[in-house]
């Protein structure tokens, strides 16, 4: 069995950059470079059946600053190999054009069963490489994966749904995006993960290994297209307590909301 | 003109509550020309119908079919496609519902094109419709418009107010048939696990919320204590309910209850869009260790701590 899972390097959330500072790259270190968490949700749901079937799993990373980083942690965590993916002339701010990496990505892997991946995308905000992904290779899928459960003709999946969660059964071929439940809690680097990881020789493809000129995968083959991004100006500035004793942030919260003539109880 | 057609949802027997926000969204664009819904399912309902005339609609196009009774993707996209084809549609829209942010990339990867998912805003600026969409906790905004002949996209979750007095018409009501085969209902519904809604937040003046930062079950009892004091109910985000530490009722966003209160104190909890997206509090105070977490880009008032002391000693200053 054989599954692959693709990942998101983003910018950690931790690194103090408001607005479109945060998507400028030549702010930010590799220090600053995590794996997407949505995309570690995706190799834990991978490495849960790993553990259970005896899985490989392979990582692929194609959007990140250093996705050698990201694959390395991805190994440490249990993938059993990993790919990257680098091109400047990859625009992956268009979950389509994406999704056509990835098809083509899987095309080279060969043979595949399972397809995972998380269900946020920091960096294109897309929500929609899932769907799209399936949709092109003609797979059965299901998004926003809350639990998974084996059964002989496949899977029971649970996955998010407006009121409570949704049960269906999908084959044993197909794509699965996953949540950030209980069930896909990322597991930790363990010692011996991360001497693998050291080891591992992780294969570099550029978009002409997979035959994509960048006429089909560059900006110029987006159709979506950044007409503006800006700053969101906010009317009023938020009043955030960071400095002091316990207490005297309570006192100065509850000092600020009186001057504020804001009451707190019903 | 734009000739629109959105993907009409219902949830719980009544037409759900995004869509209609989205229908009176495109009913205050003076380029929108024709809003038609589709609607599929076993059943089609003249209530549903009428409901989304007054909103806007001027004509609904139903595909009834027992395969569309609950939303699987292959049978819907299907559906959906031969209904654009009917229509011939500008811009394919439908809120951003689990559903609704299934359906739309899908039909787009048909056309060719991209989309624009969790938009809170559409603008036509000559002859163009131009996409906003928030992104890194609402700090910036995204604008966008697409390549094609037919642009798709889907609403935020919460984005659009529903008009609490509607004054369409009814509108023209046609139907067809879509035939479906075994491939295309290769996933296959089992159950829906219905959340249990034992306590209606929507009139709550006072929320106090915990996340995961909360730490487990047990140290749930600060959070109730603080909201007995203050007088107000208990919310709480999926992360909680999903592992059960409270109960399913108190979840609050796009997949919980929507709520409007006065004050919410969200502790522990780190502000994913699909829960703000169900508080419109008046006022709204963050409790959190992370002076990162995205909640307090929606905060008006805020703490950087752990809940676990700050919120004990709360408790004691509003007793004392
Ligand atoms: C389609 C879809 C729909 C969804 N709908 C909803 C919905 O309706 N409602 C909902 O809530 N979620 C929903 N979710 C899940 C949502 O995406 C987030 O996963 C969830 O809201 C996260 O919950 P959290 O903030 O409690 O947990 P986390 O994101 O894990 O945040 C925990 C926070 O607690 C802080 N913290 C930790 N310890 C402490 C401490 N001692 N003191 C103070 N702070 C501390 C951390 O810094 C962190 O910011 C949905 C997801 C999907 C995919």
């Amino acid at each position: 069995m054989k599954i692959i899972v693709f990942i998101e390097q983003i910018v950690s959330t931790q690194v103090k950059l408001k607005g479109v500072d945060y998507f400028d790259s030549s702010r930010v270190s590799e220090d600053d470079l995590v794996i997407n968490p949505s995309s570690k949700n995706a190799l834990e749901g991978a490495l849960k059946l790993k553990d259970q079937l005896g899985a490989e799993v392979t990582a692929v990373c194609v959007r990140g600053l250093k996705p050698n980083k990201a694959l390395r942690e991805a190994i440490a965590m249990g993938c059993t190999d990993a790919i990257e993916i680098a091109d400047e002339t990859i625009y992956t701010d268009d979950p389509l054009l994406l999704a056509k990496i990835y098809v083509e990505t899987l095309g080279q892997i060969g043979e595949f069963d399972l397809v995972f991946l998380g269900v946020e995308e920091q960096s294109t905000g897309s929500y929609a490489i899932g769907a799209m992904l399936s949709e092109k290779l003609g797979l059965p899928s299901v998004l926003y994966a809350e639990e998974i459960e084996v059964i002989d003709s496949g899977y029971k999946v649970g996955h998010v749904l407006e009121g409570g969660r949704k049960i269906v059964a999908m084959p044993s071929k197909g794509v699965i995006s996953c949540s950030d439940s209980q069930y896909f809690t990322p597991r930790y680097t363990s010692m011996r993960g991360i001497l693998t990881a050291k080891r591992a020789e992780i294969p570099k493809w550029t978009a002409a290994d997979l035959g994509l000129s960048s006429s089909v995968v560059g900006k110029e083959a987006a159709s979506l297209i950044e007409v503006s991004f800006s700053n969101i100006v906010l009317e009023k500035e938020s009043y955030i307590i960071k400095e002091g004793e316990p207490e005297e942030k309570v006192e100065n919260l509850l000092a600020k909301l009186k001057e504020d003539e804001i009451k707190l109880g019903a | 003109m734009v000739k629109t057609l959105v993907f009409g949802q219902v949830r719980e027997d009544i037409i759900e509550e995004n869509t209609l926000g989205v229908l009176n969204k495109l009913t205050e664009i003076s380029g929108i020309s024709e809003v038609i819904v589709a609607l599929f399912g076993h059943q089609i309902k003249d209530e549903w119908i009428s409901e989304l005339g007054k909103h806007g609609a001027s004509r609904v196009v139903s595909v009834k079919a027992p395969e569309l009774e609950v939303y699987l993707s292959r049978p819907y996209v299907k559906a959906m496609l031969e209904v654009i084809e009917k229509t011939e549609p500008k811009l394919v829209i439908a809120a951003g519902t689990v559903y609704g942010e299934d359906l739309i990339p899908r039909l787009a990867v048909h056309h060719g094109v991209s989309c624009a998912q969790r938009i809170n805003d559409i603008t036509i600026v000559g002859d163009e419709l131009h996409f906003h969409t928030p992104v890194r906790d609402d700090q910036a905004m995204k604008v966008t418009r697409i390549e094609g002949a037919i642009k798709f996209a889907t609403s935020r979750s919460g984005a659009f107010f529903v008009n609490e007095n509607p004054t369409g018409g009814s509108p023209n009501v046609e139907s067809f048939d879509v035939s479906f085969s075994e491939e295309d209902m290769l996933v296959k519904h089992i159950e829906i696990k219905k959340a249990e809604r034992t306590v209606n937040l929507k009139d709550a003046k006072v929320i106090v919320a915990g996340g995961r930062g909360v730490g487990g079950k047990e140290q749930f009892q600060i959070i109730r204590e603080l909201a007995e004091i203050l007088g107000g109910e208990i919310g709480a985000t999926r992360a909680c309910t999903d592992v059960h530490w409270i109960e399913e009722t108190y979840e609050i966003g796009q997949t919980g209850q929507s709520v409007s209160p006065d004050i919410y104190i969200a502790a522990g909890i780190s502000g994913a869009p699909q829960h703000v997206s169900g508080i419109k509090a008046k006022t709204l105070i963050a409790i959190n260790t992370d002076e990162g977490a995205a909640i307090f880009n929606f905060a008006d008032y805020g703490i950087v701590g752990d809940l676990h002391v700050i919120l004990p000693i709360l408790k004691q200053k509003l007793q004392g």
